[in-house]
């Protein structure tokens, strides 16, 4: 069986969680109350995974040792 | 005289042709192997006949077996090794054990021999190694992990000076953006390459929020593959604590590292492909999610104000100011998915490039030279051509 892969990064649960709200959001049973509370937080994980989507450019950097064994990272021209 | 006043009573067996014996002989023979096998002995009484086919036998300490090999490969042995086997020599033979018909001979049909001092040190080498990476279970498929979605960091241990390396940037780029890509420098190849890799492997467990680690190198020449064969690296990929990506960037040979890797990518580029998502996709599902929770809400209003009107003669002042702050909160999130809309990307700055048929154009290879195409902008369409 395949070991689960650590935390799972918040665009993957934002995303997961948009996908079972409309799916809640488009079934008969849901009331109005409901359909609003779940439509607001549709609303709030939306602008976030937007927010993650339009992120800088992606950034590239180097590991480097330092001389007290410690690593540090330095941007690399790439 | 009948058979069974020749042989007695009691269950006959059925009776064959000697052309019918063989021939179900054969098929039992060629069954029970199913395909070519690799079976080592010394190669003994050789000999090239007239036609140009080889017979020889192979033995071991227990047993031989007659084999042959038809003139057609034969030119291929010769290709390959560079000179017929010879009486005594210990030897690797690929073939398909069988049975000659017209004899009732069972015998091996070679397809190659390999002398196996060709094998070399290096092959044993490669043996042992597999053999002690299979004894702990790291070539073993359930051990393999899945890959992270959207990983946030990724460790890339290769050359800082490599092919591999430029090509897994410019994809990654390319696809998506919200990605650090951390390159732990290694030596690939050459003297020393081995334990500069099992290193560099090893400084990856101490990057903090590494998700995802891809190790490889560009293609080259088959020797220059060994050190992802070394055991020391085999176990320093299998003691990274992230899911790991092997592409030591060869189509054909498969490394040790490719297999204790949680995945194999046959080129650097292809590596990338499976480290980040396709951000173009993600857009258009995050998109969709926005048009699916406003029609979702949409119809749920409208069950409720049809609910409403029906009983609404007998609603009593309360209830009516409670709809009514019902409706004002259903205006008020239904402003804020206008703020969602991609027309207000659009109005940012940012270009939609669309084919005729409307389909986005989200990559390089989308626009071959001299390509129209129409470039979507916040308030209308521009025409456009790549050059």
């Amino acid at each position: 069986m395949p070991k689960p892969t650590p935390e799972p990064p918040s665009l993957q649960d934002d995303l997961r969680r948009l996908e079972d709200i409309v799916r809640r959001l488009e079934a008969e049973d849901a009331d109005l109350d409901a359909a609003l509370v779940l439509f607001e937080e549709g609303v709030v994980r939306l602008r976030a995974a937007r927010e993650r989507l339009s992120e800088a450019e992606a950034r590239v950097k180097k590991v480097v040792e330092q001389a007290d064994g410690s690593l540090g990272l330095v941007d690399l021209e790439g | 005289m009948t058979l069974p006043s020749l042989f007695g009573d009691g269950e006959l067996p059925e009776e064959l042709s000697v052309a019918e014996l063989n021939r179900r002989a054969r098929d039992a023979v060629e069954g029970e192997f199913g395909g070519a096998v690799f079976v080592r002995g010394e190669l003994v009484e050789f000999k090239i006949w007239r036609s140009g086919h080889w017979y020889f036998t192979l033995r071991d300490a227990d047993a031989s077996v007659r084999c042959m090999l038809w003139k057609q490969q034969a030119a291929g042995v010769l290709k390959r090794h560079g000179q017929p086997p010879s009486d005594g020599m210990e030897v690797l033979v690929r073939g398909r054990p069988s049975l000659w018909e017209e004899k009732g001979e069972y015998r091996l049909t070679a397809s190659d021999i390999i002398p196996t001092e060709l094998l070399g040190a290096k092959a044993q080498e490669l043996e042992r190694v597999r053999a002690a990476l299979t004894a702990d279970g790291l070539l073993d498929p359930a051990r393999k992990r899945s890959l992270p979605p959207f990983a946030r960091r990724i460790a890339v241990v290769t050359s800082p000076d490599g092919a591999a390396l430029r090509d897994i940037i410019i994809v990654a780029r390319n696809r998506w953006s919200a990605v650090e890509i951390v390159v732990v420098g290694a030596q690939v190849q050459g003297e020393g390459a081995a334990t500069s890799l099992a290193r560099a492997l090893g400084l990856v467990n101490r990057i903090d929020g590494v998700e995802l680690c891809i190790v490889g190198r560009g293609g080259g020449a088959k020797g220059d593959l060994d050190a992802f064969n070394a055991e020391q690296v085999c176990r320093a990929l299998a003691a990274v604590r992230v899911p790991t990506i092997s592409a030591v960037g060869h189509e054909t040979d498969v490394s040790l590292s490719d297999l204790v890797a949680d995945a194999r990518a046959a080129t650097p580029s292809a590596a990338a492909e499976m480290a980040v998502p396709d951000g173009a996709a993600v857009v258009q599902r995050v998109d969709g999610f926005g048009v699916r929770l406003a029609a979702g809400l949409r119809r749920r209003t409208r069950v409720a104000e049809e609910r409403l009107v029906r009983t609404g003669d007998r609603l009593q002042g309360a209830l009516a100011r409670l709809i009514e702050a019902r409706r004002s909160r259903v205006e008020r999130v239904a402003a804020q998915l206008d703020a969602l809309s991609p027309l207000r990307v659009l109005a940012r700055g940012y270009s939609v490039a669309q084919d005729d048929d409307g389909r986005v154009l989200s990559h390089a290879a989308d626009f071959s030279s001299g390509r129209p195409f129409r470039l979507r902008v916040s308030d209308g369409t521009v025409p456009a051509r790549a050059e």
